[in-house]
């Protein structure tokens, strides 16, 4: 094969790939699904973020994100985030009979699985794209405090921008595997109600995981299961400590969870 | 080395040349199980350029899997297909270029309008740049959608949804289209309009259609593959299959008086088999139906013992057979 064939088909495998991307994108921002899981995480992050303040006002020394981040109460509806964005990717059009037209097409399964991974994968950061704009309300927070009682220093809200940034990067690094298990467990079944149960689950489970150092304290094993702890690096990233080691972990596990939804997408048309 | 690779080139224009000359489809003992069940029970059939072919079978007779297999969608327990000489298993994605497929009961994304659907089925398609509207426009021409285009998917009719479902199918221009039940759930005057369009694709595409309507079959099929518990039992012309059939050269007649004489006489001709008296009719009448051999004629000699006989005779008729005593005598299981 000559260098300019494979330039040709490494292109329109590219443009394949992104018309599936577009229209799984669209399909979460053109229709009410994606706009009532944004209303609703934007709704459940409002309430937390009155209650961090309220906290704030009593305890200091770390950021706003990083109470807000850092409590059960975050993960209370952080793990429904996951199966809500995914649980119809494969289901659904398994269900509606569109997998079939999708899969006789001159596209690859890996092509349908990383359009539709990319497309989940941005939706969820679009989600958290209204974090961004704490900064500024804290700024406006303390331009009212300051027009209203005067300057008084223990008033202001202060913040530094690793407050953003190491949490924001940190739920994206780890929701890019919690995206992709809910695309996997989504291509198990043709019911979204069952990938949804499975998919929660299982992040419970992952929770879960993080939180045996804290049940069974320290012992030989356990160095595993603070690398694994989601809740560790949660609190570490908000702190402004921004680490290598659960990016690889992250991007390991879901390129490995990706080649698995892969094969079981291919096994479950064999084996029909 | 050098000469190797100039053996392989020469490899490569005889399969180009192969392929050009070859069937558009071409099943090799395809073989599909599903669990314990036997769906397809070594098909192996070939369907020539041009050709306009109906499927047909009882319900769950195995035509939906057998043109699944043929899409690419279902992979084959056994055997294999190849499309334009594009083998399904080793170039998978080389002979869904070569295919379009209308899947039974169509199902479209009902959240997107039709022009959008179509659009992204293009490109699906790999079909780019400035091509994507005007295969886009041909196919919703030729379909006639274009009072639809902008319509969400979910309020369209059943018709449209189907035309939607075969302007899908032909983006891309497709060399062969497989369409399972195009008209299923259809009123007579729509069927007639999707019969009429499958009928105008058949200058430009080979088509494979599987239906259970016999009689869209004998008005657009050049050829008929038909298929019973997952075995193909004959593939054919609609003339060739109707020729030998047991039905051909029956003859019923209606006359007056005593039968039995008659029967005698016309049971020691050559090709008859049988004579069977049939209920009596009222008003004295009886109806006979004279069994013989396929493709003869026994009117004449019948009418000239009725004649000899001196009995009044109203009416004489020999069976034509349809595609449905084809069916039916291939796939009765009594």
């Amino acid at each position: 094969m000559s260098k300019t064939d494979t330039i040709k088909r490494t292109r329109s495998w590219l443009y394949t790939t992104r018309t599936i991307f577009g229209k799984e994108l669209k399909s979460y921002l053109g229709t009410p699904f994606g706009w009532v899981i944004l209303a609703c995480t934007m709704a459940l992050q409002g309430f937390w973020l009155q209650a961090v303040i309220q906290t704030m006002s009593q305890a200091s020394g770390e950021s706003v994100m990083f109470y807000m981040l850092n409590n059960v109460h975050f993960w209370f509806y952080f793990i429904f985030i996951f199966p809500l964005i995914t649980m119809r990717t494969f289901a659904d059009e398994e269900r509606q009979g569109t997998l079939e037209g999708l899969l006789t097409a001159p596209v690859t399964t890996t092509q349908i699985v990383l359009g539709k991974y990319f497309a989940a994968l941005l939706f969820y950061v679009v989600l958290w794209l209204p974090m961004l704009l704490y900064p500024w309300m804290s700024e406006l927070g303390n331009l009212y405090t300051e027009t209203r009682y005067g300057i008084i220093p223990e008033g202001r809200i202060e913040y530094t921008p690793a407050d953003w940034y190491g949490p924001i990067s940190i739920l994206t690094i780890s929701g890019s595997f919690f995206i992709a298990l809910g695309l996997f467990c989504s291509s198990l079944t043709r019911s979204q109600i069952i990938a949804g149960i499975v998919c929660t689950c299982l992040m419970i489970m992952y929770y879960f995981i993080g939180r045996v150092t804290e049940l069974w304290g320290e012992f030989p094993a356990a160095p595993v299961f603070h690398y694994l702890s989601c809740t560790e690096q949660i609190s570490a990233f908000s702190r402004g400590l921004v680490d290598t080691r659960p990016l690889v972990l992250y991007l390991s596990l879901a390129i490995f969870t990706l080649a698995l939804t892969k094969r079981v997408v291919d096994y479950r048309r064999w084996h029909r | 080395m050098c000469q190797s690779r100039r053996f392989n080139l020469k490899n490569q224009i005889i399969l180009l040349e192969l392929r050009s000359h070859m069937s558009m489809v071409t099943a090799q003992h395809l073989h599909k199980v599903f669990g314990r069940f036997t769906a397809v029970k070594d098909a192996t059939f070939s369907i020539e350029k041009g050709e306009i072919v109906g499927f047909l079978g009882p319900n769950g007779a195995g035509k939906t899997t057998t043109m699944k297999m043929l899409t690419g969608y279902l992979p084959p327990s056994a055997g294999t297909a190849s499309i334009a000489g594009y083998d399904i298993i080793d170039h998978p994605l080389e002979a869904r270029r070569h295919l379009g497929y209308m899947p039974e009961n169509v199902p479209l994304y009902e959240e997107m309008r039709v022009y959008e659907y179509l659009e992204y089925r293009a490109r699906l398609k790999g079909i780019c740049g400035s091509s994507v509207r005007k295969q886009i426009g041909l196919a919703i021409e030729r379909c006639g959608l274009e009072a639809k285009r902008k319509n969400l998917i979910s309020t369209l009719s059943k018709g449209y949804r189907q035309r939607t479902g075969l302007a899908d199918a032909l983006l891309g221009n497709p060399d062969l289209l497989i369409l399972d039940e195009p008209t299923n759930g259809l009123d007579p005057n729509q069927i007639r309009q999707i019969r009429e369009l499958i009928r105008s694709l058949a200058e430009e595409h080979t088509v494979i259609l599987s239906t259970h309507i016999l009689s869209e079959v004998e008005m657009i099929c050049n050829k008929v593959i038909i298929i019973d518990q997952g075995i193909i039992k004959a593939s054919d012309t609609p003339s060739n299959l109707t020729r030998d059939l047991r039905a051909a050269g029956r003859v019923s007649i209606e006359f007056k008086g005593d039968p039995t004489e008659v029967i005698k006489e016309l049971e020691a001709f050559e090709p008859v088999k049988k004579v069977i008296i049939e209920d009596p009719l009222p008003g004295g009448w009886n109806r006979i139906l004279v069994r013989a051999e396929p493709g003869t004629d026994t009117r004449e000699k019948a009418a000239a013992i009725i004649a000899a006989h001196g009995l009044p005779m109203r009416h004489i008729y020999r069976h034509i057979p349809n595609l449905e005593n084809v069916f039916v005598e291939m796939t009765r299981r009594d």
